[in-house]
């Protein structure tokens, strides 16, 4: 029986209101954009910046995966939609307390075959993927762009898609999460796409000891 | 789901939370990201200062005993580093420029969320007052807790003491040896 989009919300809510520990979100955002100036500043160069964010964020998630499923006890996923589910509903309300709204990418046309493992569902073919919908983001509190950073292609919360890349990563999959819009630089939404590259062989079981 | 909001929600709105977890994730991730951009600014810096040395523009610099500069580098904490510390070889100046930037990191936040937390009083009789503030208001606001003992000599220097400091009870002792 599949959990439905309800119970992952259900479960979301617990995982949230279970948390022992929580910290004042505005701690959260001014240190976060006081870190994006600091980089900004050493870096000079706003491509760079995204970069960093996104290796720093890659490390977090690689950590955070781990916390998660601890706590969560949630199972595989059957194919990458039900990743989008727990990742929006589950992952993102369990740490950052928000809902992004997910939306299922079309499907991929008829893959080419790769090698080895490769699971038979249509659904989790390289190339699928899924877009979270911010209507919040705690990170982005206080925020105003500059011109400077508005020109230089400064996506400001990137941290999310690594976090989102290495948490996955860790759980056998290999995606690549980019920003697609963000209300920071004056578009209508924030979204990040996931998608899905490949699934990775399974070297050393996660959690296990 | 009310349609007009009350103007003291809007005003005030009831502080939001993210997972304590995830912050020391961050924080601990942001130290290194520190580190390593810090790096990149002192190559950089150093780059420029030896190209204008190079031009003539610039004296080479004379070593300094390095004894004496730890000491008054240890004295100087709040003073601004970066001249001295880019002079200071290896780690020791590395360790200084992520010091420096985590404290530049520290100051923004405090005084953000000073600022924020102070808009309805009106300003402090004397500095005991904002010391005050800081043991109760702003710890609360940030760790949930105040400051659990102060101390004054009366002359200007004040002890803050807190018996469990939110940010460093999940970290741990590095000479602890896990059996």
């Amino acid at each position: 029986m599949a959990t439905t989009s309800k119970q992952y919300k259900a479960i979301g809510e617990d995982l949230w209101k279970g948390r022992t520990e929580k910290i004042n979100a505005e701690l959260f955002a001014l240190t976060y954009g006081a870190l994006v100036v600091q980089l900004v500043q050493d870096y000079e160069d706003y491509a760079e910046v995204n970069k960093q964010l996104e290796k720093m964020g890659y490390n977090i998630g690689t950590r955070l995966i781990e916390d998660f499923l601890a706590r969560s006890g949630l199972g595989r996923c059957a194919d990458f939609r039900e990743v989008g589910e727990v990742v929006a509903k589950v992952g993102f309300k369990s740490f950052l307390n928000i809902t992004p709204t997910v939306t299922h990418g079309a499907l991929p046309p008829a893959s080419s075959p790769t090698r080895s493992s490769m699971p038979p569902s249509q659904a989790n073919a390289p190339g699928t993927s899924f877009t979270l919908q911010f209507d919040e983001n705690p990170l982005a509190e206080f925020v105003e762009l500059p011109e400077e950073a508005l020109e230089g292609g400064l996506w400001f919360s990137n941290v999310l898609c690594g976090v989102i890349r290495g948490a996955l990563e860790m759980v056998q999959m290999q995606v690549q999460a980019t920003f697609v819009s963000d209300v920071l630089r004056g578009d209508e939404t924030t979204e990040i796409r996931v998608t899905l590259v490949k699934y990775l062989e399974e070297e050393m079981p996660v959690g296990d000891d | 789901m009310s349609t007009v909001p009350s103007l003291a929600a809007v005003a005030d709105p009831p502080p939001r939370y993210v997972d304590g977890a995830a912050m020391d994730y961050f924080v601990i991730e942001m130290v290194n990201a520190l580190r390593a951009s810090s790096a990149v600014a002192t190559a950089r810096t150093k780059k420029v200062e030896q190209e204008m040395i190079d031009a003539g523009l610039m004296p080479a610099p004379a070593p300094p005993p390095p004894a004496l500069k730890k000491e008054q580098m240890r004295e100087s904490m709040g003073s601004n580093l970066s001249l001295s510390s880019l002079s200071k070889t290896g780690r020791e100046g590395d360790e200084e420029e992520l010091r420096a930037r985590l404290e530049a990191i520290g100051m923004h936040v405090g005084a953000n969320m000073a600022e924020r937390l102070c808009h309805d009083r009106g300003l402090f009789t004397d500095t005991l007052d904002a010391i005050k503030f800081i043991c109760k208001d702003l710890w609360n606001a940030c760790w949930d807790k105040q400051v659990d003992n102060l101390r004054t000599n009366h002359r200007g220097v004040y002890v803050l003491q807190d018996n469990a400091f939110k940010p460093l009870t999940r970290i741990s002792d590095p000479h602890v040896i896990r059996s």
